[in-house]
């Protein structure tokens, strides 16, 4: 059995996995979201559609505890991670690819991939490190020649992968990953997502972030659209995203 | 002219122990430790009284096995004091320094020189304001080791050059090797992603605060057990020669400090002899023609492409 699956006990509880109410983030001193709702369940894959600027960012750092929170409630199973100092969030199951991916350079693949598991990796149940290891690499097969190359040596793609399997490697509930496909070259998008479609089949809840809504249905289960930091819109992602309000909005012309 | 390399390789040793934790503190926590010095002076205060204490404990030696055990007693006591430092340094970082991280350089620069201060008063209430030596120095150099290639030179000064090489090679172990050692590295690298894989970066930086002045206190009572003595404002001078050294090495490379510290130490050692006016300045020259030819200084810090 692989060893990448959620660390948590997933039994579904009365809660959402991830619940955001109300959630008012704010940039050195402005608000840069005006009362986000969001809500991912347990097993769900979601996205946050909406162009650039629009708070998708914003968002996932205030989850992650990056970015100062004026207002608002962000509840992991019902645990109010806004209380929590930022480090224990990663040890309470959510997994982070940053939109610049924030790879630890002069570090190999490989390093980057324990890192977290030496850090978070007692907090998430794991057992055997590097069996973990071995199953991030076996999901990213192309990883595997680059194990021992600095990170600051890949490619664009390799970079991204990279900045994913370290999220995957301290086995998160929920996977949050902010433009998992920007920048890169058509095929490697296709690869990036059928990764991504790997790891929601292994049951982790994923959260991502896309200003392009075309990628979205083949991805996820439900979609929500955000603009100037707010929702406007949720609901089937192939519905939504061939709406052609919302895809006038995608490209600006929602003024 | 050996005798001049070998004194540049002893001060460059000395100067290594304090200046790699100046820029391993800058590489971690951004922070320029005016206190630096000080730190090192308490060292060296720290090892006149612990040294002293345990040097009285054994027999002055009589030969060289006696020799052995009383250098090995002696190290002991300045490992000892060097770990006064730990929490020491610790308690400083925790208490002092963290509240201003996010604050601009002037207030970091105005509380480490504060801290200078205070420190100094600490140690001139605590030791007097006169220097004291532990006078454990020729003792030392019963054992005669350079004697044995025909040469004359104290037994005392190569030791700390061993010490300074092993004290660099430990540190390149600790961060290149070490799983806390790499954390440390990636909070240097990336300070918000370090939190969120899960690091507890205030932890990360009071350990390298920590580290940093048990170094600096190491060598500070490797100087006050050897020909010099301990005295308040002992710490200055290595303060603004560190500051140099780091300068050259590049700002937070401990390699940078490693190779700065001796060639800092070496080429003030050789030109001072012949031309004694010049010993303030070829450090300083030193550095200018490294920031003409390099201004990132010699080598990058962690997670720069070198």
């Amino acid at each position: 059995m692989s060893t990448l699956g959620p660390g948590s006990d997933t039994g579904r509880g009365s809660d959402p996995l991830l619940e955001v109410s109300n959630l008012t983030a704010t940039v050195e001193g402005f608000e840069v979201t005006h009362g986000i709702d969001l809500e991912i369940n347990e097993g769900e894959a979601v996205a946050l559609v909406g162009r650039n600027g629009a708070g998708k960012t914003s968002t996932f750092r205030s989850i992650m505890g990056l970015t100062p929170v004026a207002n608002g409630s962000i509840r992991l199973r019902g645990e109010e991670l806004l209380e929590m100092r930022p480090e224990l969030i990663p040890k309470r199951g959510i997994g982070y690819q940053p939109e610049s991916r924030d790879l630890f350079t002069g570090m190999t693949v490989e390093e980057n991939f324990r890192l977290p598991i030496w850090t978070a990796g007692e907090a998430r149940g794991i057992e055997d490190e590097d069996a973990v290891v071995e199953d991030v690499f076996d999901l990213f097969e192309e990883l595997e020649g680059r194990r021992d190359a600095e990170v600051q040596n890949l490619s664009g793609g390799q970079g991204k992968m990279t900045a994913i399997g370290r999220a995957l490697a301290l086995r998160p509930d929920l996977l949050i990953l902010d433009e998992p496909l920007e920048g890169l070259a058509p095929v490697v998008v296709e690869n990036v997502k059928s990764y991504i479609r790997e790891i929601i089949d292994r049951d982790i809840s994923v959260l991502i972030a896309e200003s392009n809504a075309s990628h979205v249905p083949e991805i996820v289960d439900r979609m929500y659209v955000i603009e100037r930091g707010e929702i406007v819109d949720s609901g089937d992602p192939e519905a939504l995203s061939s709406d052609e309000e919302i895809q006038l909005l995608m490209q600006g012309g929602g003024e | 002219m050996l005798e001049h390399v070998l004194n540049g390789l002893y001060y460059g040793s000395i100067l290594f122990m304090i200046a790699s934790g100046m820029t391993i503190i800058f590489g971690v926590l951004g922070i320029l430790n005016l206190a630096h010095g000080e730190l090192y002076a308490l060292g060296a205060f720290c090892a006149f009284s612990i040294v002293g204490f345990v040097a009285g404990q054994v027999a002055a030696p009589t030969g060289p096995a006696t020799t052995i055990v009383f250098g090995l007693v002696v190290l002991a006591g300045s490992l000892a004091a060097a770990a006064v430092l730990l929490p020491v340094g610790g308690a400083l970082e925790a208490a002092f320094i963290r509240p201003i991280y996010d604050r601009d350089e002037v207030y970091q620069l105005l509380l480490t020189y504060g801290l200078l201060l205070v420190l100094t008063d600490v140690m001139k209430f605590v030791w007097g304001p006169s220097p004291v030596d532990v006078g454990v120095f020729s003792a030392i150099n019963e054992i005669p080791t350079t004697e044995l290639v025909g040469f004359s030179y104290p037994s005392y000064n190569v030791l700390v050059i061993l010490i300074g090489v092993a004290v660099f090679a430990w540190l390149a172990w600790f961060f290149d090797r070490t799983k806390t050692g790499r954390i440390v590295r990636a909070t240097a690298i990336n300070r918000e992603m370090s939190t969120a894989i899960g690091v507890s970066t205030d932890r990360m930086f009071t350990l390298v605060f920590a580290i940093g002045a048990f170094f600096a206190g190491f060598g500070g009572a490797m100087v006050s057990i050897g020909p010099s003595s301990a005295s308040l404002g002992m710490g200055l001078s290595w303060l603004v020669l560190s500051f140099v050294v780091i300068v050259i090495g590049g700002l937070g490379s401990l390699k940078g400090a490693f190779v700065g510290a001796l060639l800092v130490g070496v080429s003030s050692r050789v030109v001072t002899p012949y031309y004694p006016q010049l010993e303030l300045a070829v450090p300083f020259l030193l550095m200018v023609l490294v920031l003409l030819v390099r201004p990132e200084g010699l080598y990058g810090t962690w997670g720069e492409i070198q």
